[in-house]
């Protein structure tokens, strides 16, 4: 499934544009964060690629064809759509609200069927909030309804999830469950499309970012690119250090505001570094996952070494690149998205 | 496994329900200026299939008097609640309701208009539909802008029903003042007693009708109070099914506005204590509010009939009644909510 968005345009009649030329294409496995200020139309372009807006010009399309012209039951059984919690008010149950959720998979007059229950129940247990499914949404904190909402979205069976600011208004805990959750799908081949505000929610989750700037203009890529003390720079008006904070296993990148910034200036380009990538995982089975990466990256690749170290069960690979500082990160972030994996990069002096 | 029914009626209570209704309305044949006890009536009802002549003066009395008012009460009670619940769902706001929204001013409107222009029933119900329409669109665009606030819908219909309420000073002003302004003015008051098996034949097909709609799709119902994106995100045809509903809704206000008048307060306070009793799932929702509705109103109106010698409005009782009852039903659950 291809969701695609070709030179999206959208303005109101006064002549304000809002989104100006917006392209995006989002795969099976996609996690695409959509970065922008208040007021940018991050929420205005997910409405316009879903349909419920027109674009002024441009189109979505889903695997090819226009959204707008397939028939609503067979595209809202692709896409599901959660929207802000924060516009929910409803005094139904949690299961009554996710059950709604199969509503495209239900013809006009009939009731849903006990299968349709068993679905939702199972549904509600994955997801860990079956323990809530008696209580009304209107007496639900802020975590619990943004799960119940995501669990509704997922009821529809869909391919392709898209978020309307799911982790907003949230605790660290409640945030971390939710893109959790996110990352979970998107690794069982579910598109997941999602608005925040959170930079660093971008840089650490998403293998693609979408940056949209106050006076239209938007940026799409993988996220090591779009993310970058420049881009946020320009878009935000903000100066911002992209930090490295390390544990045991891997280096976490990290973006902290500085200081408020004018217009933006050019950075300096990139030189090659020369660094050593050392990677340790837990099984061989994943050892092919990571050459698949690496072969991307070949025409960096200096040296390289592989050890399966089957006593205690793991694999380790050291590679050696010679590269732009940003290919690196690029490397490490891709291989930090995979499970369990302890990735870390040493750069020569 | 345990069937579960989410959001349904358990079947022990869809039973109560079922019966309540009838067992209020064998009741109200009992009661009333005559009375008589149940056996009589049993004899009466199965009289065409047990070939036993009953005694003729309570045949009439209960077929031709008491029985088409019964069946009017209960469906006016089981329309008007539906309608309500339809209509707080549809503008996602508790307080809407056929007298809120305008629609019960706007069918006024047209239904006074109608009997001024000396219209038969079917005319009366169809100019008041019209009119019913018309008001709740009115209601719909002066309210349903960007910000689709509670108190903005509500306003807009106090505006809009006051409009109408003008309009029909303004029919009754010019009304004949010796046959057409008694006729227009007592017909208002609303009354169940100018009911008879010839009006109930022409009106009872559109509350039927509309009843039978909403309960078909109760399960859709509930995607109504979501937000516009929302809704259609759940592959509802979101615009269809708010035009059935205000469609349905007010075919059964302005039905029950020609047939017996202006009767209030039952399509706010039978959504809302069933709300209460069995949540806001319109899969049990619109089958309680029918069911309760009709046993509501025929209470009700056997009261009025019964407690004096002169009959009392109804309109007036369904407030007396049901506002304290109401108050004390909100005071103690969670209050009220969509």
């Amino acid at each position: 499934m291809k969701l695609a968005v070709k030179e999206g345009c959208f303005g109101y009649r006064d002549g304000t544009q809002i989104l100006d030329h917006v392209n995006f294409e989002a795969e099976s496995g996609d996690l695409i964060a959509v970065l922008g200020p208040n007021g940018a139309g991050k929420t205005t372009m997910l409405r316009c690629t879903l349909g419920f807006l027109r674009w002024t010009s441009g189109e979505s399309t889903l695997d090819g064809r226009p959204i707008r012209t397939i028939p609503a039951r067979e595209l809202w059984q692709t896409i599901a759509y959660v929207p802000q919690a924060r516009n929910f008010s409803s005094a139904a149950t949690a299961e009554e609200t996710v059950l709604l959720g199969r509503n495209a998979h239900l013809s006009v007059f009939s009731q849903p069927k006990q299968s349709d229950v068993d679905f939702t129940h199972a549904l509600m247990e994955r997801l860990h909030i079956l323990p809530l499914a008696k209580k009304s949404c209107s007496e639900m904190s802020g975590g619990e309804l943004q799960m119940v909402l995501i669990a509704r979205a997922l009821a529809a069976e869909p391919k392709i999830l898209v978020l309307d600011e799911p982790e907003s208004n949230l605790d660290f805990r409640n945030q971390l469950i939710v893109l959790e959750t996110m990352s979970d799908l998107a690794r069982q081949g579910i598109t997941v499309i999602f608005n925040t505000h959170y930079p660093d929610h971008a840089l650490r989750r998403s293998n693609k970012a979408l940056l949209l700037h106050k006076r239209g203009k938007a940026l799409f890529g993988e996220t090591h690119r779009i993310v970058t003390e420049e881009n946020i720079r320009n878009a935000f008006h903000v100066r911002t250090v992209i930090g490295e904070i390390e544990t045991d296993e891997r280096i976490y990148r990290s973006i902290l505001p500085l200081e408020l910034a004018g217009e933006a200036v050019e950075m300096a380009p990139d030189e090659d570094r020369i660094a050593t990538v050392s990677i340790i995982l837990p099984d061989d089975a994943q050892a092919e996952q990571v050459n698949a990466i690496l072969h991307e990256y070949s025409r960096f690749l200096v040296g390289r070494m592989g050890l399966p170290y089957r006593k205690a069960g793991v694999h380790i690979i050291n590679v050696t690149l010679d590269a732009p500082k940003a290919e690196i990160t690029a490397l490490t972030e891709a291989l930090s998205r995979l499970e369990r994996c302890s990735v870390k990069a040493t750069f020569a002096g | 496994m345990k069937r579960s029914r989410v959001g349904a009626l358990h079947p022990a209570w869809a039973a109560v329900l079922v019966i309540l209704p009838v067992l209020c309305g064998l009741a109200a044949l009992c009661i009333g200026r005559i009375s008589y006890p149940i056996a009589d009536i049993w004899n009466v009802l199965t009289a065409h299939f047990t070939g036993i002549e009953p005694d003729k003066q309570m045949g009439i009395v209960i077929w031709s008097i008491r029985m088409p008012r019964v069946l009017l009460a209960a469906l006016v009670g089981a329309g008007l609640s539906v309608a309500g619940c339809a209509f707080q769902s549809l503008f996602a706001n508790p307080l809407a309701t056929p007298d809120t929204l305008g629609v019960a001013s706007g069918t006024s409107f047209g239904a006074a208009l109608a009997l001024l222009l000396g219209c038969g029933l079917l005319g009366v119900q169809a100019i008041a539909f019209a009119f019913g329409i018309l008001a709740v669109t009115l209601t719909w665009l002066s309210a349903a802008g960007k910000g689709r606030g509670l108190s903005s819908v509500v306003l807009g219909g106090i505006m809009i029903g006051s409009l109408f309420s003008s309009l029909v000073s303004l029919v009754k002003f010019t009304a004949d003042t010796e046959t057409q302004l008694p006729a227009i003015t007592y017909w208002l008051m609303g009354s169940l007693a100018n009911a008879g098996f010839s009006s109930l034949k022409w009106g009872a097909p559109f509350i039927i009708a509309g009843i039978a709609v909403l309960f078909v799709l109760r399960w859709q119902l509930n995607v109504l109070p979501l937000g516009e994106d929302e809704a259609k995100s759940l592959g509802s045809n979101i615009r269809l099914l708010r035009i059935v509903t205000i469609i349905c809704a007010t075919a059964v206000t302005a039905s029950s506005v020609a047939m017996c008048g202006q009767v209030g307060w039952v399509g706010l306070l039978i959504p809302h204590i069933c709300r209460m009793a069995f949540g806001t799932n319109h899969r049990a929702l619109i089958p309680a509010s029918v069911s309760l509705g009709a046993a509501f109103l025929i209470i009700v109106d056997t009261l009025a009939r019964s407690i004096s010698a002169a009959e009392i409005p109804i309109s007036v009782l369904t407030a007396i009644i049901g506002a304290p009852f109401f108050i004390v039903l909100m005071r103690r659950s969670r209050g009220w909510q969509i």
